[in-house]
């Protein structure tokens, strides 16, 4: 079990028109939940299909769970929700998913269990209705996700891999999926998911690693990544809008080096050798109606904004995923 | 292999399981049923329909000879129907006021028609017959040999022969005349069943190959729309995959030539019953017999036929993201298909041409055109072994060519690759 879940060592990938991927290295320890950050674009998706041996790497070497991983038998340990997601559809949910199982090792009759196990957990069979005998295509779209998401988790993977798994999902599927993730975390399990949406990250992952242009912008624990990024930030809270006064104080980059406003409060980055107590002193003085000043730790979307810019977002526009 | 099976398991039922393969399954026999059994009954059909048994027979012979051609008009034997005759015994002076009494009768629909023997039929052998079927040549066909047989049975009588022995060495049996052509290599057996029957097993062949390959080109296709390619590919390789989707579909092909076959000679077995069933009198109808041998390597070359062209289709299915596409990037393949079944027809009349050996060499013709010139004349082994060989190779090549297409082209969406891309994906396949 010392073995980390997944380790990759100076790993390129070189498409004919460009570079998804440029020696990239890390490191995800077992039974942790990691986030893969990045815009879209940034060689996330890449990144997954090497691990999970769908397409090989130009150069660099990949373990799973401890063996190499083209290594026989190692992929049916890991479960995989693609990006892109599709089913066979004129097929019946049951059959599809037993074929699924059936590839990554499950015996028949063994799947036919737990198919009508997950089937029941996520209310696709009940005593009125039975979908697994329907055909995919008569499912709606949040059905069809749930089924995909029971194929990726049917043989009780000992790590699963999620490439963008809140894309598409509703308020109510989004939290079924968060609890999912929670307790495969309790049963041991890693979880790896890729995604652009800092604050799924912020919520779930124990630790992160951000790439971006195909590179690693930095990686670690999310604790780690905070720290390293210290705490020179503030939250804002104003009553009603900032007076022009306030407004200049905010605007003045020799205490303030950003400003991002949440709506909310804003979310302010002092200016390097900024004192925060000075800070403090001059807005009480311009006479803001302060509600809320508190020195907080910098979001991962703070981070990632500061990192990675506007312009690996733009770079991130054409291309793969 | 557990997953080279599961591949395969799934490419077989998910067709089986079809709507679309039992019917074309049930087609083949169907077809053959539907050509040699109603024509035949439709011939039945329309020869019921003038019922030459609804006459008068007015007969003035004296000799009982109406009687007979009565008894031939239905059915021949004693125990024919004979009661929808009208017999009329009468003297000869009767016979005028009789005909134009029964014109009359006609006319009015009572019944179709009237003969008239007069005193010296046996004789004379004149005999005359008016009636709504007056022009109809077969039905005046028939009467005349129920006349000619009532007439026959009667001499014998007066010849001293006994009536019973009289009427069962004349009861009418229709001759068989089975006929046969003699060419310049000797007898040629029943050449236009032969002929066709040649024809058919090139034809099903093409059809199964050209239906069967765009099947696989169907499924890659599929996969790769609905994106579903990518978790599949996530727990098999990609050779897996395409192994087990070409022996699946393969393994459908062969499922329905086998059904094709046991039909087809059910239909065959069960043509007499039914036709007798329907009282309909069968001719004889045989198959040219066909050697297990030569059953064997129709066999190899729907094989050979059609793992090259799923290999090319599977190819042409990895490379687009469209039916549209597909239908484009299939042209040419199909073109050299189609050019094989127009060769069909000179190779069946001359199998022999040294177009027709060119043909049956070549691997993109040779797994239709062998089979055709196997069945209608003999091949030389080395001939036949060349084709095979050759096939062999060509399909190694291009399964090899192919995986790799497919390993890159099955998660490649977007604008469909120029051919110098795709070269270098089977250079360097990633």
């Amino acid at each position: 079990m010392s073995d980390p879940a997944i380790e990759i060592r100076g790993v390129a990938k070189r498409f004919a028109s460009h570079v998804a991927v440029k020696d990239l290295s890390l490191v995800v320890p077992r039974g942790t939940v990691y986030g893969l950050l990045g815009p879209n674009g940034a060689g996330k998706t890449t990144t997954i299909r090497m691990i999970l041996d769908i397409i090989e790497p130009d150069t660099g070497t990949i373990s799973v769970l401890g063996s190499a991983h083209r290594d026989r038998g190692i992929q049916d340990r890991v479960g995989y929700l693609p990006e892109e997601r599709g089913l066979y559809k004129k097929m019946q949910v049951n059959r599809v998913l037993r074929f699924l199982g059936e590839l990554k090792g499950l015996r028949g009759r063994e799947a036919d269990a737990r198919i009508g196990e997950w089937m029941e957990r996520l209310g696709l069979r009940t005593a009125e209705k039975d979908w697994g005998t329907a055909k995919v295509d008569e499912l709606s779209r949040g059905m069809q996700q749930k089924v995909q998401f029971i194929a990726a988790l049917l043989h009780d993977p000992e790590l699963v891999i999620l490439d963008e798994p809140f894309s598409g999902l509703d308020p109510v599927n989004a939290q079924a999926l968060k609890d999912t993730v929670v307790e495969l975390k309790r049963r041991g399990k890693t979880v790896i998911f890729s995604t652009h949406v800092m604050d799924n990250a912020e919520r779930l992952c124990d630790a992160v690693c951000i790439i971006a242009g195909g590179e690693k912008v930095l990686d670690g624990p999310v604790s780690a990544v905070k720290a390293a990024h210290g705490e020179r930030s503030i939250a804002l809270a104003l009553d009603g809008a900032a007076s022009p006064a306030v407004q200049s104080i905010l605007d003045d980059r020799a205490l303030v080096a950003e400003v991002d406003d949440q709506n909310l409060f804003y979310e302010l980055e002092l200016a390097p050798g900024a004192d925060p107590a000075a800070l403090l002193r001059r807005l009480v003085e311009a006479g803001a109606p302060i509600r809320r000043f508190e020195r907080v730790q910098p979001s991962l979307h703070s981070i990632f904004l500061e990192r990675v810019g506007a312009a690996g977002v733009e770079m991130g526009m054409s291309g793969h995923g | 292999m557990a997953r080279l099976w599961a591949v395969i398991k799934r490419e077989y039922l998910e067709r089986v399981r079809t709507k679309w393969f039992l019917i074309s399954t049930l087609f083949a026999p169907f077809l053959l049923g539907l050509l040699t059994i109603v024509p035949i009954w439709l011939m039945s059909k329309t020869a019921a329909q003038s019922d030459i048994a609804h006459i008068a027979i007015l007969d003035a012979s004296g000799t009982g000879v109406g009687r007979r051609v009565r008894l031939a008009l239905g059915g021949g034997s004693l125990a024919g129907d004979t009661s929808r005759t009208q017999l009329v015994v009468l003297d000869t002076t009767q016979l005028a006021a009789a005909e134009s009494a029964f014109t009359h009768v006609v006319m009015k629909k009572e019944t179709r028609g009237y003969l008239v023997l007069g005193p010296h039929v046996l004789d004379d052998t004149v005999a005359r017959y008016a009636g709504r079927n007056g022009a109809s040549l077969a039905d005046v066909g028939r009467i005349q040999s129920a006349v000619r047989q009532g007439i026959l049975q009667a001499r014998l009588e007066r010849a001293g022969l006994d009536a019973e022995r009289v009427v069962s060495l004349t009861a009418a049996k229709q001759v068989e005349l089975n006929a046969e052509q003699i060419g310049d290599k000797g007898r040629e057996g029943g050449g236009i069943v032969k002929f066709l029957f040649s024809f058919s097993i090139a034809f099903l062949l093409y059809m199964s190959i050209v239906l069967y390959g765009q099947n696989v080109l169907r499924g890659v296709l599929e996969e790769k729309q609905t994106r579903v390619a990518e978790v599949v590919v996530s727990s098999v390789s990609t050779d897996t995959l395409l192994a087990g989707k070409v022996l699946g579909v393969g393994a459908v092909g062969i499922t329905q030539q086998i059904l094709w076959v046991i039909t087809s000679i059910a239909v065959i077995h069960a043509r007499e019953p039914i036709m007798r069933a329907m009282h309909v009198p069968s001719p004889s109808f045989s198959l040219p017999s066909i050697s297990a041998g030569v059953l064997a390597l129709l066999f190899v070359f729907f094989v050979l036929g059609f793992m090259l062209y799923a290999a090319i289709f599977a190819s042409v299915g990895a490379m687009v993201n469209s039916d549209t596409e597909a239908q484009q990037a299939q042209q040419p393949f199909m073109m050299l298909l189609v050019a094989t079944a127009i060769l069909i027809q000179p190779v069946l009349v001359n199998p022999s041409s040294s177009l027709a050996r060119a043909a049956s060499i070549v691997p993109f013709s040779s797994p239709v055109i062998m089979p055709l010139r196997l069945s209608v004349s003999s091949v030389p082994w080395w001939e036949v072994g060349l084709a095979i060989g050759i096939g062999a190779v060509t399909i190694a090549l291009f399964i090899w060519i192919a995986s790799r297409i497919y390993r890159t082209g099955l998660l490649m969406y977007g604008k469909r690759p120029t051919l110098r891309e795709v070269a270098r994906w089977v250079r360097r396949s990633a």
